[in-house]
């Protein structure tokens, strides 16, 4: 229930947090995943990540460029457009107004940062 | 490369996408295997429906956003693909109209998920009742073919609701290569014999011979294509 439940909060939000791994420059698809990993959002498979990136790019908000590396088979790196931008901006405001309801919400409920009262 | 990557590769190029953008995806994928150093089915996902979501989050096609009804035809080869990749953009299968064409719908206001099967219709009314307890109901017959839905909610729960549907395709006829071909060699194999043997006056039994021949190789080439095409099928 707990894991269904996480499930549900990463996909509304797991478009946004791809947009702000891309704020300090471009990057590739395995140091994404790795990145929300060790920020504690758990492990994202790619089976998740990669229709997420599909969907960033197809819609302008990420710019994608696949370059042959020395070992390997070659990366496609992602890099955060101008509207992508924007879009991390504005939605990125949302999503902190919304969790600061459900922070009210909860507090009011009992239940304080760290724990309950 | 594994199989899986292979098997992907396939699909994405049935599903139209241009083949440097199918190879660049592929290389960054196995590379992406091989940094995780797992396995790709565990990592993707079952490749048909991982095939299906990156399709569907490419939707190069999108238009009407607010089609409900839409019929749209695919061959043997690539229904399932299709299937699965509308059925996750929450294209709900009413029937299968008389020249074959899935008729289907979406909710505009709910918008779900729905997830397909097809089997042989040999099973007739007791593969239906096989597959009721799983939810699974009829939603079309073609030739010897039947298809079964059911929700996705019954297999993934509240994820099924679709939140923003990319819009309907503009196209709605989603041909595979493996269709043309099969298409271009029946038509090679009764034409080149026609042109060999040309009838001339006098000449009936050529002509005949000549049509016969045809339509053997055109069996045969037909028969070496469906044993093909079905050692790829899963």
């Amino acid at each position: 229930m707990a894991t269904d439940r996480r499930a549900s909060w990463l996909k509304g939000v797991l478009d946004l947090l791809v947009l702000a791994s891309l704020t300090e420059g471009e990057n590739y698809g395995y140091e994404i995943a790795k990145m929300l990993a060790g920020s504690g959002l758990g492990q994202i498979r790619g089976g998740t990540l990669y229709p997420v990136l599909n969907r960033l790019e197809e819609a302008g908000l990420v710019s994608a460029e696949f370059r042959v590396t020395e070992r390997g088979p070659g990366r496609r790196y992602y890099r955060l457009t101008e509207q992508g931008r924007r879009t991390l901006a504005e939605q990125g405001r949302l999503w902190l107004a919304f969790d600061e309801s459900v922070r009210t919400m909860l507090a009011s409920g009992g239940l304080a940062t760290g724990g309950l009262k | 490369m594994s199989a899986y990557l292979d098997e992907l590769r396939a699909l994405l190029r049935e599903g139209g996408v241009p083949a440097d953008q199918v190879e660049a995806t592929i290389a960054d994928l196995a590379s992406y295997v091989a940094e995780t150093g797992g396995d790709p089915e565990e990592e993707f996902g079952p490749v048909g429906e991982f095939a299906g979501q990156l399709l569907a989050a490419r939707a190069p096609e999108a238009d009407a956003t607010d089609a409900t009804e839409w019929r749209w035809t695919a061959d043997i080869f690539t229904d399932r693909q299709m299937l699965a990749r509308l059925g996750d953009q929450g294209w709900e299968i009413d029937r299968v109209d008389h020249i074959g064409r899935f008729v289907s719908h979406r909710d505009p206001e709910r918008p779900q998920r729905w997830e397909y099967r097809r089997e042989l219709s040999i099973g007739g009314s007791a593969l239906a009742a096989r597959l009721a307890p799983e939810g699974w109901e009829p939603c079309g017959t073609w030739v010897y073919y039947r298809y079964f839905k059911r929700p996705k909610a019954a297999s993934v729960g509240p994820a099924a609701q679709l939140d923003s549907p990319p819009a309907a395709p503009t196209r709605s006829v989603f041909f595979s290569r493996r269709f043309y071909l099969v298409l271009a060699v029946a038509l090679l194999a009764v034409i080149v014999p026609a042109i060999l043997w040309e009838p001339s006056d006098g000449d009936e039994p050529g002509f005949l011979a000549g049509m016969a021949v045809g339509g053997v190789v055109a069996i045969a080439a037909l028969t070496a294509m469906w044993l093909w095409t079905a050692r790829r099928r899963p």
